[in-house]
């Protein structure tokens, strides 16, 4: 039972990590590999508003719009040149230009605020089913999972939803049903920026985000996204939730390192097995 | 059709340039006795000039995207360490040995990826992958490795390595070993067919190329080099640490060696490697502003440059989009 409620309280927080960078994928084919500096940026934006006494809530909110400002900034600035590709070559350039990218944000957060984390402080715990859960990972849980339902609807639901979709599917049949392609991989890049700071905040409810936690963040979210299907929204919320499931069993039974482990196997075995599932949603 | 693209069938750099860059990295030889930081930054530059030399043989002219450099070089300097230190095994048939499995190791990812057709990107994705399990098995075999703490290489105290000169050479000739297999692979009917593969796998297995076996032999040459190097490495430093193979340190650094020197070139690693040293060594006092620079380099190299990285990748993959 506790494997399950942590397993849940985890996954849902994998699961708007990889949302955020599977959308990027999907509808921009940008494999953004500097996400984990934009969910690092947002706590460090979070952190300032509230060293400057906001209250939570608002603090949380300037950080999800810092990282969708910068998430936004970066489409507009060092971007355009890999969206007037396509196909692979749009693929491998956007990893690498988001990788320099990657490089200049991790160098100047690290030397700016070396030590400042995000930890948002929600004490007391609370009991789900007869297992004790801390209620700031509960409260993360709950935002997550917030997110993600709205994220599901707007997608669903609404024409900027069905746009994305569309561009998502067939970049060249959109265009020829009236889409725009490049104002939705706009929307798409500022929606995983957003993410990315719903991240940061969720992550901040539950434990806490560190300057140089920016690589790590985007492994996880690449593993993620990679065992759902990479570009698959469905895959990515039954990917986070598998692994959520997993690394709280695993850590239960087997330490960090097995854990670790048994994540990193999972992702190779999904793509190295799934091969069909994933290619289906690659540009080519 | 290949002949079109920059990175095509021409080997721009001939012999003659690459003994001049061997005399030169050789010619350095003396400085590594009078100072033992010198020494170290020497032998870190001349290992790195071998990691990219074999990376841009993968990726540059084979168009796989092997991202686990640190971990194939860290297979052949553990399983070195283990073989010589722990089971008394002789010197040369431990490095030998380490040598073989690094480039089994690539040699298998390779294969994997062309059997299972798994695309550059995924092909990124699952050697990366590779590379952080090789880094938590080494955390998990904490009797043989160490753990996060590292291990001593003690046996290479009695041989030529344990000398800074001794090594700066012994690397030297690795350096030279790898540039000549890169020169020699270029000019023949396997780097031929591996350009062919990288530009249009279809086109090329219709024109009569064996892409598992080009891909897969390849992937060996290179990471043989990569274990070559990897396991002198650790003799020559006496002690390997995960630290040491980390995808962060040692994968990043080549793939900005090789971005910066120049991608496909026979020589361009060489030059990539040197000025990275000599830029890391002028930056730092800056400490961690060190890296906003390399970010702005490279993207000056992706984004600024005429016939630039993204060029050639655009080049490569325009081919395949034709068919």
């Amino acid at each position: 039972m506790s494997v399950l409620v942590d397993g849940v309280v985890t996954g849902a927080q994998l699961a708007v990590l990889a949302l955020g960078f599977t959308l990027m994928f999907g509808v921009a084919g940008i494999v953004h590999l500097a996400y984990g500096q934009l969910v690092v940026v947002a706590a460090l934006v979070a952190s300032l508003a509230a060293a400057w006494g906001a209250p939570m809530a608002l603090a949380a909110a300037a950080g999800v719009a810092g990282a969708g400002a910068l998430a936004w900034l970066l489409d507009v600035t060092v971007l355009p040149a890999v969206h007037r590709r396509d196909g692979e070559a749009r693929v491998l350039l956007g990893l690498l230009v988001t990788l320099a990218v990657a490089f200049v944000i991790d160098g100047l957060v690290v030397w700016w605020r070396p030590y400042t984390v995000l930890s948002l402080p929600v004490g007391g715990s609370v009991d789900v089913a007869g297992v004790t859960v801390r209620t700031g990972s509960l409260a993360g849980a709950a935002l997550a999972l917030v997110a993600l339902a709205l994220v599901g609807v707007a997608l669903r639901f609404t024409d900027t939803g069905r746009r994305l979709r569309a561009v998502g599917q067939d970049e060249v049949g959109a265009r020829l049903v009236g889409v725009d392609p490049r104002a939705s991989r706009h929307v798409a890049v500022v929606l995983g920026g957003l993410l990315a700071g719903v991240v940061a905040v969720t992550r901040g409810l539950a434990t806490s985000v560190g300057a140089a936690d920016g690589f790590e963040l985007t492994v996880l979210a690449l593993v993620v996204a990679v065992v759902g299907g990479l570009g698959s929204v469905g895959g990515a919320l039954a990917a986070g939730l598998l692994l959520g499931l997993v690394h709280a069993a695993a850590t239960q039974h087997l330490g960090a390192v097995y854990t670790t482990l048994a994540m990193l196997a999972i992702a190779v075995v999904a793509v190295v097995a799934r091969r069909g599932g994933l290619m289906e949603t690659e540009p080519r | 059709m290949s002949q079109t693209t920059p990175t095509s069938g021409r080997v721009r750099d001939g012999w003659g340039r690459i003994i001049a860059v061997v005399s030169v990295a050789g010619g350095l030889a003396p400085f590594p006795a009078h100072s033992r930081h010198l020494a170290g930054v020497l032998a870190l530059a001349l290992v790195f000039a071998v990691y990219a030399v074999a990376w841009n043989l993968l990726f540059g002219m084979s168009g796989q995207l092997l991202l686990c450099v640190g971990a194939l070089a860290g297979v052949a300097a553990y399983g070195c360490a283990i073989l010589a230190d722990d089971r008394g095994w002789p010197l040369g048939l431990a490095v030998a040995v380490g040598i073989v499995a690094a480039a089994g190791a690539g040699a298998g990812l390779a294969w994997l990826a062309v059997v299972r057709r798994l695309g550059v990107l995924l092909v990124g994705v699952v050697t990366l992958v590779a590379s952080l399990a090789f880094a938590n098995v080494l955390l998990a075999a904490r009797a043989h490795t160490g753990g996060e703490t590292g291990r001593v290489v003690g046996t290479a105290s009695a041989t030529v390595l344990a000398h800074p000169v001794g090594a700066h050479l012994a690397l030297t000739v690795v350096l030279a070993v790898a540039l000549i297999v890169y020169r020699l692979v270029a000019i023949s009917r396997l780097g031929t067919a591996a350009r062919a593969v990288r530009d249009d796998p279809v086109a090329a297995a219709l024109a009569g190329v064996d892409v598992v076996r080009t891909n897969v032999a390849v992937a060996a040459l290179a990471a043989a080099l990569i274990g070559l190097a990897g396991a002198l490495h650790g003799l020559q430093e006496g002690f390997v640490s995960p630290g040491t193979f980390a995808f962060g340190h040692v994968d990043v650094r080549v793939l900005v060696i090789v971005m910066i020197g120049g991608l496909g070139t026979t020589l361009g690693p060489v030059v990539g490697a040197a000025a990275v040293t000599i830029l890391d060594e002028l930056l730092r006092p800056l400490g961690q502003l060190r890296l906003v620079v390399y970010g702005a380099v490279l993207l000056v190299a992706f984004l600024g440059v005429r016939d630039a990285v993204a060029v050639r990748i655009a080049a490569w993959t325009r081919s395949a989009r034709r068919r």
